[in-house]
């Protein structure tokens, strides 16, 4: 495998330029890479799990096993990057997810990565309802759908 | 689309994204005053309506879907 770094081009967001756009931080950064970009169309992020993920601690001692918590803050966060790109111009903004149905069809462990697809379903100025699809070398391991809201900050 | 249909697949659409019985929604209920709607359940709504009957519903008519009866007259317009 060559050990030459990944280069970055503008249909891709790496780890850094991924900061700039969500606020998260750890131990809630749940995002390295956005691979594919389309915007109003799709957005499709990458999560690294390595068994050093401060949740695997708790969930479960004894056999680490990634909560489906953190994979709805992954969908999230992809959901984020995906209405930021597709409204320019909104720097100042504040995400809520207002609603989330969610299907976990797999376990997910360390060492998986995740690939999060996140599509609109139907988008508004402000508001979202939005499609996501994770998977794991190709095996569907979460689907489902949730909203997400853009607030300007100061009228929250 | 009849009237009969409308109103009542307009309330079970409604009654599934606020989790309760269809059977006891009022067609004249307000959706923030009467059902505890809020604005995301709204945009909620226009998106099932547009998955169930694959129309496109503009931006505009949020703000118009005060009521169900609102919904349903706003699912005749744009289904038949």
């Amino acid at each position: 495998m060559s050990s030459k770094p990944v280069t970055l081009n503008l249909q891709q967001l790496d780890f850094e330029q991924i900061k700039e756009i969500i606020p998260q931080r750890f131990p809630f950064l749940m995002l390295d890479r956005v691979i594919e970009i389309e915007p109003g169309v799709r957005v499709v992020g990458l999560k690294n799990l390595t068994g050093n993920e401060w949740f695997y601690q708790g969930h479960f001692p004894r056999k680490a096993i990634t909560p489906g918590a953190m994979i709805c803050e992954a969908i999230a966060q992809t959901g984020i990057v995906f209405f930021h790109l597709s409204r320019p111009g909104h720097e100042d903004v504040t995400y809520l997810m207002g609603s989330l149905k969610i299907r976990f069809l797999e376990p997910v462990w360390p060492g998986d990565q995740l690939r999060i697809e996140v599509m609109p379903i139907k988008v508004i100025a402000n508001a979202g309802i939005l499609n996501a699809t994770v998977t794991v070398e190709d095996r569907v391991v979460t689907k489902g759908e949730f909203a997400l809201a853009a607030k300007e900050n100061g009228s929250l | 689309m009849s009237t009969l249909n409308a109103e009542q697949e307009v309330k079970e659409l409604i009654a599934d994204i606020i989790e309760m019985d269809p059977n006891e929604i009022d067609p004249n209920a307000h959706l923030v005053e009467d059902l505890g709607m809020d604005s995301m359940m709204a945009l909620e709504i226009l998106a099932a309506l547009e998955k169930r009957y694959k129309i496109k519903l503009p931006e505009e008519e949020l703000p118009k879907i005060t009521t169900v009866n609102r919904v349903i007259e706003l699912t005749k317009k744009y289904v038949e």
